[in-house]
């Protein structure tokens, strides 16, 4: 087990490498850097920069270099714990990204629950009333959710919630308590607004999960091991939770390498139609406009949970399902 | 003035510099909690321990030795300190105008945080200044004195104007700026910027007294006093007290080193540059002389600018300006911007509002207590094609550069029909050139080659030796390919497709086809400038509104990005390239280097004329229509905002010469 693990640690060090190159040459792979995507956003809304300053502005922020070089600098500040300088933001990254963590994993924390709490109870009374008029709409109304796209969703609870509660559009706060210190108004404020972005970003994934979960669970339901179980008199409940429910979770536990990142990531588009003051808008504009380094790490970041969290699924389904072993490496 | 603004002030510099490492060490501290957790166990920790509680007790007593040292000094400095300067600019309210009453809050919205700049746009408190009827005023300065056919420049600084931190704004705040950042090679390796450049050559600077400075020229310097007054300005002054902290010149290497260090700058000038962005505003700690400052350290979702208290300006009955309170900028995504205006989150709102949102935003007029006024846009033309005189293509170049070619293409657009579709009718058809309110304007500049006449069109080509098509009508270049234009677009605006779409079905009558290739705006500049492009389609003129004393540069080669000429635009502002061989384009060059040094006014508005005359006639550049409408929407309870006016950067700062500082808001709430 000791052996596996450590052995699956080590080769996440090769992986990393190849995705930060990967990273960092897809990021500079459109023509241009940020100074010149900087000039023409400028150009647009009628300023104008003066040459020098530019040059100067890449001589200072090493945009002159070469790529293998500023690839290096890069890659060795993230070892140093430096996360790189925004030039958008004129901030360090570590700086620039500070408090958005926070609403972010908020946010993607709550959405998960949310799925969970109402994709299971319908997932497991659809695979056990199969056919039956629950589980029609059940599943009619979790297409629809699956169906409807996100933005559009989004932007219909946005002008319901103002017109009949009042809640500000977008955000997720009234203006008043951004920048301020945590009270219990802001709180109440906070929930006021995130029940939206909860919901929006949830229904496609519950959909999703119930279809896969009633899948599933009517793949094991009429197993032999069912069948001798409720022989020998188990309840039809305990037999439900302890063993079909447990073996079709396999999915659900292999999702935790996806889950981790998109804590993080969670649902760009719905933020930025939002106007979330979550990550994922700043990594779409630091995309859009070339600020390499602040798009580089949080890819980097993204990266390396992802490859933590299928570490852990691994691991996870290992301990859940006794059919699955380790045999990492060469064994035979 | 607080403790921290005055611990700013030069006299007491050496106090900051105590607490200033006292919290640089109790800051270290808390980073190492494992390293004192092994300490507790170890045998030694009684040592350790009382180390690192000990210090942090001897700091805090620092800390509040100083505070107290400070406070008494700020209440001493306080009780004779004026808020005004002694000659403080009284504003005569214009015709539309009443005086207000101070107080409240003013709400805006913007897509981006550095969008914050907008603050010293729409504050538009400048050395000198644009009026509403587009004439330059002394604002800040007391006075400015032109001498010598304009190579001398006396600028009088106001007894007694204060920086928003109190301390006196003064001659040495110029010097500052000439000797110790536009001239020192960490700082400005380029030299001072290209305004302050009369053919290679930078002014010679004379400190005369505390309240003047002279810049001297060996030749005029046209372009000195507009760009102190632009949109964005040149600022030729600095906070002297306050940067002199972050310069290599003036601060011992240990302290700054450790500033840098703090601040995670790469060396002094990278923080020096940092600390001191007057223009983008994003270092709350900077004094500046607007009349709101910005108080909120990016990067936020709110920012919040307070009034200026050493502001410079009153208002007839001598209240200081400006009068609402605080300013607060809210950061939404661009799409959500109208629908929030509508509902009636922003007191003042034009940016990220277009004509398109215009009905919509009427609509919630009643029910959130606002209205919309339709501003004018001062661009030459809001859609105009560039056909490129540079292109590499040797047939196309060789058409695009001759002019019936262009009169041609011109010709045959139904400008009454865009208008139509996509303006409701309201726009100004006609050439891309200056608007009607611009004293240089003529309506000949307007209708030259600008009206519905495929017949004449087709004429002027087959004139050309145009005459062959193909089976399906296009005309065939010399060389036996069809004429297929393919129009280069940023990508970025339905209107520019939607128009361009009509100018299809309008080229297709005299045989030429139109495509457009959507891209990145970062992808078409590069196709133009390296001359791939054989036609643009972007915006026109910038200002549309000029006055005789502007540079009349964008109707002559001078910068790249200049979408017709970008070659020769590099030529004249490079010196890389090849300088055009038109005779036309070489007069229009040689116009502009005459108004350089145009001794009067008059002789400048001919010259003007002369340049927009060959402009026009030419067709460098094809417009469609102009005078597009800019929806604002302005809280009912906001007075002083003009009903009509124009909404452009250069020249006007958008709300800038309308001075935002004259609103006001009838009640406190300001919603």
């Amino acid at each position: 087990m000791f052996n596996y693990i450590a052995h699956r640690i080590l080769m996440m060090i090769p992986t990393l490498i190849v995705i930060s190159i990967i990273v960092f040459t897809i990021i500079q792979l459109p023509p241009g850097d940020f100074l010149e995507s900087y000039m023409a956003e400028l150009q647009s809304q009628g300023e104008s920069i003066d040459k020098q300053k530019i040059a100067y502005l890449r001589q200072e922020y090493g945009l002159d270099k070469s790529m293998p070089e500023q690839y290096w600098t890069w890659v060795t500040g993230l070892l140093e714990g430096d996360l790189g300088y925004s030039f958008e933001y004129n901030l360090p990254v570590r700086e620039v990204v500070g408090d958005r963590m926070y609403l972010t994993i908020m946010v993607s924390m709550l959405t998960i629950i949310f799925t969970w709490i109402i994709a299971f109870p319908i997932g497991m009374y659809s695979a056990t009333h199969q056919y039956s008029w629950g589980d029609y709409g059940l599943t009619l109304i979790g297409f629809i959710g699956l169906a409807t796209p996100n933005f559009l969703l989004a932007l219909v609870l946005l002008y319901l919630a103002n017109v009949y509660f009042g809640v500000s559009i977008g955000g997720l706060m009234d203006e008043q308590y951004v920048n301020q210190p945590w009270t219990w108004e802001k709180f109440k404020s906070i929930l006021e607004h995130l029940w939206i972005p909860v919901i929006v970003i949830g229904t496609s994934g519950t959909a999703g999960m119930i279809r896969r979960l009633r899948a599933n669970l009517l793949d094991e339901l009429n197993k032999p091991y069912v069948v001798t179980g409720r022989a020998k008199g188990l309840g039809e409940k305990k037999l439900l939770v302890k063993y079909p429910l447990r073996v079709s979770l396999n999915f659900f536990i292999a999702d935790i390498g996806s889950m981790l990142p998109s804590i993080i990531s969670g649902a760009e588009i719905v933020a930025l139609v939002l106007s979330l003051p979550t990550t994922g808008p700043m990594l779409l504009g630091a995309l859009q406009s070339q600020d390499m380094y602040l798009a580089g790490s949080f890819l980097m970041f993204l990266a390396v949970l992802t490859v933590i969290g299928v570490l852990v699924s691994d691991l996870a389904l290992a301990a859940l399902d006794p059919r699955i072993r380790l045999t990492g490496g060469a064994t035979k | 003035m607080s403790i921290k603004e005055l611990a700013r002030n030069n006299s007491l510099f050496w106090l900051q510099s105590i607490p200033l490492g006292c919290v640089a060490k109790t800051r270290r501290r808390p980073t190492m909690p494992s390293f004192l957790r092994l300490a507790k166990r170890a045998p030694w920790n009684k040592n350790l321990e009382s180390y690192f509680v000990h210090v942090p007790k001897l700091n805090t007593f620092l800390v509040v030795l100083a505070l107290v040292v400070l406070l008494l000094g700020g209440i001493s400095v306080q009780a004779v300190m004026a808020d005004l300067p002694e000659e403080p600019l009284v504003t005569k309210m214009a015709p539309d105008q009443t005086i207000g009453k101070r107080g409240g809050t003013l709400y805006t919205l913007m897509a981006k945080s550095k969008d914050i700049r907008m603050m010293t746009v729409f504050g538009y408190a400048r050395l000198v200044g644009f009026t509403r009827n587009f004439e330059l005023k002394p604002d800040l300065l007391k006075d400015i004195i032109v001498e010598e056919g304009g190579r001398s420049f006396t600028l009088v600084i106001r007894k007694g104007h204060r920086w928003s931190d109190g301390h006196l704004f003064t001659a040495e705040d110029f010097r500052y700026y000439w000797e110790d950042i536009a001239n020192n090679k960490k700082l400005s390796p380029f030299g001072p910027p290209p305004q302050l450049m009369v053919k290679g050559k930078s002014p010679t600077f004379t400190l005369i007294d505390e309240h003047t400075v002279r810049y001297r020229w060996d030749e005029p310097n046209p372009y000195f006093l507009p760009a102190l007054a632009g949109a964005r300005p040149l600022f030729i002054y600095v906070p002297a007290h306050y940067l002199k902290q972050f310069h290599a010149s003036y601060t011992q290497a240990e302290t700054l080193a450790l500033l840098v260090d703090k601040h995670s700058k790469r060396n002094w000038a990278g923080l020096h540059h940092s600390r001191a962005r007057q223009y983008k505003l994003t270092n709350p700690k900077l004094p500046v002389l607007q009349p709101w400052v910005n108080t909120t350290k990016p990067p936020s979702e709110r920012f919040v600018f307070k009034r200026n208290p050493h502001y410079h300006r009153v208002d007839e009955k001598g209240q200081q300006l400006p009068y609402i309170d605080q300013v607060v900028i809210n950061i939404a995504s661009s799409s959500l911007i109208p629908a929030k205006a509508r509902a009636g989150d922003a007191t003042l709102q034009a940016r990220y509002i277009r004509l398109d949102n215009y009905t919509f935003l009427k609509a919630g007029e009643k029910q959130s207590n606002y209205k919309v006024f339709l501003w004018k846009n001062a661009r030459g033309s809001q859609v105009a094609l560039y056909p490129n005189l540079n292109a590499n293509d040797p047939e196309w170049r060789k058409l695009m550069q001759s002019a019936p070619f262009r009169r041609a293409l011109s010709l045959a657009i139904n400008r009454r029909e865009i208008n139509q579709v996509v303006y409701y009718g309201l726009a100004i058809e006609g050439g891309n050139t200056v608007l009607p309110a611009s004293p240089l304007y003529d309506k000949k500049f307007t209708k030259s080659w600008c009206q519905y006449d495929p017949k004449l069109a087709n004429q002027l080509l087959d004139e050309l030796g145009l005459t062959k098509r193909n089976n399906l009508g296009i005309r065939l270049l010399p060389d036996g390919r069809p004429m297929e234009i393919i129009v280069q677009s940023p990508g970025e605006s339905t209107e520019q497709t939607d128009i361009l779409e009509l100018i299809r079905d309008h080229w297709q009558g005299i045989g030429i086809k139109l495509l457009t290739r959507p891209s990145q705006r970062e992808v078409f500049r590069n196709r133009v400038f390296s001359g791939d492009a054989i036609m643009a389609v972007w915006e026109g003129l910038d200002n549309a509104l000029p006055t005789a004393e502007m540079n009349p540069k964008q109707l002559a080669p001078s910068v790249q990005e200049q979408y017709q000429w970008s070659q020769w635009g590099k030529y004249y502002e490079t010196g890389q390239g090849k300088p055009p061989q038109l005779p036309e384009v070489l007069e229009l060059v040689k116009l502009h280097r005459n108004w350089m040094h145009a001794p009067n006014i008059q002789q400048k508005s001919d010259i003007w004329r002369q340049m927009l005359s060959i402009y026009a006639d030419q067709v460098y550049t094809i417009g469609t229509v102009t005078g597009i409408l800019q929806p604002i929407v302005v809280s009912n309870n906001l007075m002083n905002v003009p009903k009509e006016g124009w909404f452009s950067w250069e020249p006007g700062a958008y709300f800038g010469v309308y001075r935002m500082d004259t609103f006001w808001l009838k009640t406190k709430a300001g919603e």
